[in-house]
């Protein structure tokens, strides 16, 4: 597999070598994706969730639709409005928003235009629509005030853009879109899995909820991540329907292998979610600060080799006896915590 | 038809065999079905208008469990010939089988075409006790006597109603055995009506006789396996029901029973000295705490109010998924959707199982654990009516917001003075004659339970419970506790009930209408036409608070106006009324919190955990509205749950149940679980400082 996940910054050692086993999600009794483990089992070189490039912007272009129903329509309106809200509060954020008239195609692709000329590679752009997609069994297309956009000119307008991009296409039949969107690096997040669950999705009320809610950051790294999110969004929804008892009518879906149909549940297993678990969708708090402080190198280091030995433990946890794993663990974690504590001094 | 016509050509050809109702009949009755059918189908097909061959091909197609196909042959031989008596028998027989009540309608009707019909009458003794009407079971029993001095089941009803009675010296078995030493049929018939009267043991008893006379009595045997089952005692069950299933008796009790206890593998049991808790593995972890407390609860409040001690432990069984749940209930008429009694055994509904906000799992479970007190203290000689009314009495008694509410077919019932004379309340719960009777002689029930106990005290009710034990009939009963005849009793309790709910069954239609009219200015915003007009109802019919009530279009016009004390207390009545919506009763207790009232928020909440406990988010609130209270003990206890629904934010749920066993002083724990939040997420800050503030 190629390093094509439009990083640039090299993460500083990936040469670990891990121990010959399978990267059985079940060794930790959770699907957790350790970045770095895994970014050392893949050999790739990965910008990292938790230390971000500095100065790095994330672009957000945020769309809300037409519904059909002034029901739907003012749905659409008032998430895009929250989402703005949300992400503008967000470090290194730069915002565009369209809703009710202004979510023309002329507008967003104006706005994906000038992006494709700011942006540069280390920085993020995140792509949300939030409206009534269709899908003709060919071509999929977003419902806006005046023409629509299709999937193929959105491809070419991200095609142009070099920042690294998270399409959240939330729309109904937004599965159709999935084959045209998808390329290497890019992560598509897609409410339905194909473009035949024409209902309108809950999903996107779940998605900017992770948004908002600080349990969709699991790891606790103060960032979401586009897995994360996608993670919590697709729970929740699924949660909705079954609590509902209701047939559910749409399917998540995450791609990010560029080749694929999406998943619903991305594992180490099954390839996919390794770049959308290096993807910050939203920074909660300023965690990368540390890093610019030379004096502090030697303890990042520290923390860095501590975290590397605790994600190799984890992934030995079924081969270790209950209590040595237990013992080795709290010695480290413990390390780590007083490593932090001088960091935060 | 089609199962019928099958293959039909290519067996006329080859019928040189097989062609006489004799040959079809002994085949039938070597238990040959296939090739008794076959018979059967040749001979129809050779006298296409000869009502009887249809006729006896659909008792056999009755005899092996295919209703539908029974009933298609019994309707067209009575095209045939109008008023055909065995066809009309055929389909009261089915109608039988199915607890339906126009089994008697029709059983008159085959009796009017040919009054000779013996087998008429039996049918007619058997659905007349069936229907707890043991004088009209024996007039009929005697009238099919009369007519045939040899007709065995007459006989074996005779013997039921003896034995039901508790007479020993009945002469019926004795006089059934010598004419017949092998018919098991009629202790089988025995069984069936000790178990309709839900004394299982005694039940058991007489199908184990008849299967002792008859081993091949398949149908007894799978009604022993069901019935042992239903009183927990799995292995032998299993044993009598594989038999039954190896030899080609595959009726639907047998084949759901067996699937059901092949269920079990998915079930996690717990143990004390006076529980036994059956749950899934996929929710065990969950409800384990809240069903065992609340079943201890409820033990120790009914040994006390009952005086009586339960000599070995309950044993409930709560299923996610209904149709293992239905399979529990099988066979049995007019049971409540939601939970089932056998003996020390209770089966209910997961509230899983259900949309939140629609099962009070609780109310249930006490309701189920009253009919286990009642039963084992009436030895199971105790009317329908009784038990149910009971156990309805209790889920109110237990909390005045459990316990169902006032329903409009209720409503409807009591002003179409459709409520039976409690002397007849029985028939209402297993044969009843409009559709939502069984519903509504549940609700009179419990208000009567709630009238005596109200004016003549509890220890009426127990004494009436003593007096049931010995089989002495309502009638006499409510004669000699209350010391009114029944009719009067009849008349007063109306004469109440209707003074009770006169207010809302006057007000019903005008109600429904402004109720109407509020939902549309509620959409329209006009919050100040709402609430006049809102307040206006609310009270008519207060029990209402289902989705759409007063209450709650009262809240948000409040709410819309900033008015947010009186949202809350439109709320806080909605939740004392029995509202169960997890959605409104959240949002009370966010109002609550925002309010500064977070003792109230925390009972808000709390009320879900009987209802809709499946919901991590409810756990986690909870949790942190008691921590902060210092109930440290139900803050261990909800964080706990949230783990069990394995939260997505892990690392955030252990570090919450650290802090809670840290509040109870329980360092080790909290420690475990630091390490568990660390372990999911090794930079977690909060979890970080606690574990080096806990380390030394
Ligand atoms: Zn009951």
């Amino acid at each position: 597999m190629a390093c094509s996940t439009g990083a640039t910054v090299p993460s500083a050692n990936v040469e670990r070598v891990f121990p010959d086993k399978p990267l059985a999600a079940s060794v930790t009794g959770y699907v957790n994706f350790g970045k770095r483990a895994l970014a050392a089992f893949f050999g790739l070189a990965i910008a990292l969730a938790g230390g971000p490039a500095l100065h790095a912007a994330t672009y957000y272009v945020t769309v809300g639709g037409l519904g059909g129903e002034p029901e739907f329509e003012t749905r659409f309106s008032n998430w895009a409005k929250e989402v703005d809200k949300l992400v503008k509060a967000a470090p290194e954020s730069k915002v565009e928003t369209f809703e009710g008239g202004a979510a023309t195609r002329a507008n967003l692709r104006a706005s994906l235009e000038k992006i494709a000329k700011d942006s540069t590679p280390a920085d993020a752009l995140v792509l949300l629509l939030l409206g009534h997609g269709t899908f003709d069994g060919l071509d999929y297309k977003m419902n806006l005030p005046g023409p629509d956009i299709t999937a193929d000119e959105l491809a070419s307008l991200l095609g142009k853009v070099r920042a690294r991009q998270l399409v959240v296409n939330t729309t109904s039949s937004s599965g159709g879109a999935i084959s045209t969107l998808r390329r290497d690096g890019r992560v598509i997040v897609s409410a339905t899995k194909s473009g035949t669950e024409k209902n309108a999705t809950v999903f996107a009320r779940y998605w900017i909820e992770a948004l908002r809610d600080p349990a969709a950051d699991t790891d606790k790294n103060e960032t979401v991540s586009a897995l994360e999110a996608f993670r919590y969004a697709e729970q929740k929804t699924a949660q909705f329907y079954e609590t509902q008892k209701r047939l559910s009518t749409e399917h998540a879906v995450l791609e990010d292998t560029g080749k694929g149909e999406g998943v619903k549940a991305p594992s180490p297993e099954n390839g996919y979610g390794l770049v959308a678990s290096t993807f910050p969708l939203l920074r909660l708090g300023a965690a990368a600060k540390a890093a610019a402080n030379p004096a502090k190198q030697k303890l990042l280091a520290t923390r860095e080799d501590l975290e590397q030995q605790i994600d190799r433990l984890k992934y030995q946890k079924a081969a270790t006896p209950a209590e040595e794993y237990r013992k080795k663990l709290g010695v480290l974690l413990l390390d780590l915590a007083r490593v932090q504590e001088e960091l935060d001094k | 038809m089609t199962l019928r016509a099958l293959a039909l050509l290519p067996l006329l050809i080859a019928s040189a065999w097989a062609q006489t109702l004799q040959q079809a009949e002994s085949f039938r009755s070597a238990a040959r079905y296939q090739e008794a059918s076959t018979a059967f189908r040749v001979l129809v097909a050779a006298n296409p208008k000869n009502p009887e061959y249809r006729v006896r091909w659909g008792r056999l197609f009755l005899e092996r469990f295919n209703k539908e196909e029974a009933a298609n042959l019994f309707q067209e031989a009575l095209e045939i010939k109008k008023d055909y008596a065995p066809a009309l028998l055929g389909l009261a027989l089915v109608a039988a089988d199915g607890f339906d009540t126009r089994a008697v309608e029709l059983a008159e009707k085959a009796l009017a075409a040919d009054p000779k019909l013996t087998e008429a009458h039996e049918l007619m003794a058997r659905l007349a006790l069936e229907d707890s009407n043991p004088k009209r079971a024996v007039e009929q029993a005697d009238k099919a006597l009369a007519i045939s001095p040899k007709a065995l089941d007459a006989m074996a009803v005779r013997a039921s109603v003896d034995w039901l009675a508790d007479k020993a010296d009945s002469p019926w078995m004795d006089r059934i055995l010598d004419i017949n030493p092998k018919y098991g049929e009629a202790y089988a018939d025995v069984g069936h009506f000790f178990v309709l009267n839900r004394r299982y043991e005694e039940g058991i008893k007489y199908y184990r006789k008849a299967i002792e006379l008859d081993p091949r009595l398949w149908a007894a045997r799978a009604q022993l396996g069901v019935n042992l089952m239903r009183l927990g005692e799995e292995v032998e069950a299993k044993r009598h029901l594989e038999l039954c299933y190896e030899n080609g008796h595959r009726d639907a009790a047998t084949v759901n029973t067996l699937r059901l206890m092949d269920s079990y593998k998915n079930f996690l049991t717990y143990k004390t000295d006076n529980t036994i808790v059956k749950l899934h593995k996929k929710e065990a972890e969950l409800l384990h705490p809240y069903v065992e407390s609340e079943l201890k609860r409820a033990i120790a409040t009914f040994e006390k109010k009952y005086k009586v001690k339960l000599d070995r432990p309950v044993q409930v069984e709560v299923y996610p998924d209904h149709e293992d749940f239905a399979v529990r209930t099988m066979g049995m008429p007019g049971l409540g959707a939601l939970g089932v009694t056998f003996g020390y055994v209770v089966a209910m509904d997961s509230p899983s199982g259900r949309k939140p906000g629609s099962f009070h799992w609780a109310s249930t479970l006490w309701h189920e654990l009253s009919h286990v007190f009642v039963l084992s203290a009436t030895h199971h000689r105790v009317p329908r009516w009784f038990t149910e009314g009971l156990a309805v009495h209790e889920e109110t008694a237990v909390s005045p917001e459990w316990g169902d509410r006032l329903d409009p077919q209720v409503i409807s019932a009591i002003k179409n003075k459709k409520l039976l004379p409690v002397a007849e309340l029985d028939r209402g719960f297993i044969r009843p004659s409009y559709p939502n009777q069984v519903v509504v002689s549940y609700f009179q029930a419990g208000r009567i339970c709630d009238y005596i106990a109200e004016h003549w005290g509890f220890g009426k009710l127990l004494a009436m419970m003593d007096d049931f034990s010995r089989s002495e009939p309502t009638a006499q009963v409510i004669e000699k506790e209350l010391g009114i005849k029944p009719e009067e009793f009849d008349k007063r309790f109306l004469a109440k009930l209707e003074a009770q709910t006169k207010g809302v069954i006057d007000g019903f239609d005008d109600w429904r209408k402004k109720l109407k009219q509020v939902s549309d200015l509620a959409k329209a915003g006009k919050h100040d036409e709402v609430i006049p007009l809102a307040l206006a109802i609310r009270d008519v019919y207060p029990d209402y608070v289902e989705a759409g009530s007063a209450y709650e279009f009262l809240a948000d016009a409040y709410a819309a106006k900033k008015n947010n004390t009186a949202a809350i207390e439109e709320l806080e009545r909605f939740a004392r009324a029995g509202g169960r919506s997890p959605v409104v009763l959240k949002r009370l207790a966010t109002m609550l919190e925002e309010a500064g009232r977070k003792r109230d928020a925390s009972a808000a909440l709390e009320r879900l955990n009987y209802i809709a406990p499946n919901d991590d988010e409810l756990h986690r609130r909870l949790g942190g509205l008691w921590l902060g209270e210092g109930n440290t003990a139900g803050a261990i206890r909800e964080y706990t749950a949230v783990l069990a629904m394995k939260p997505m934010d892990l690392a955030a749920s252990h570090f919450n149940l650290a802090k809670a066993y840290r509040q109870g002083k329980q360092i080790t724990e909290a420690k475990d679980q630091l390490l568990l939040a660390l372990e999911a997420a090794p930079g977690f800050r909060p979890a970080q400082k606690m574990l080096l503030e806990l380390s030394p």
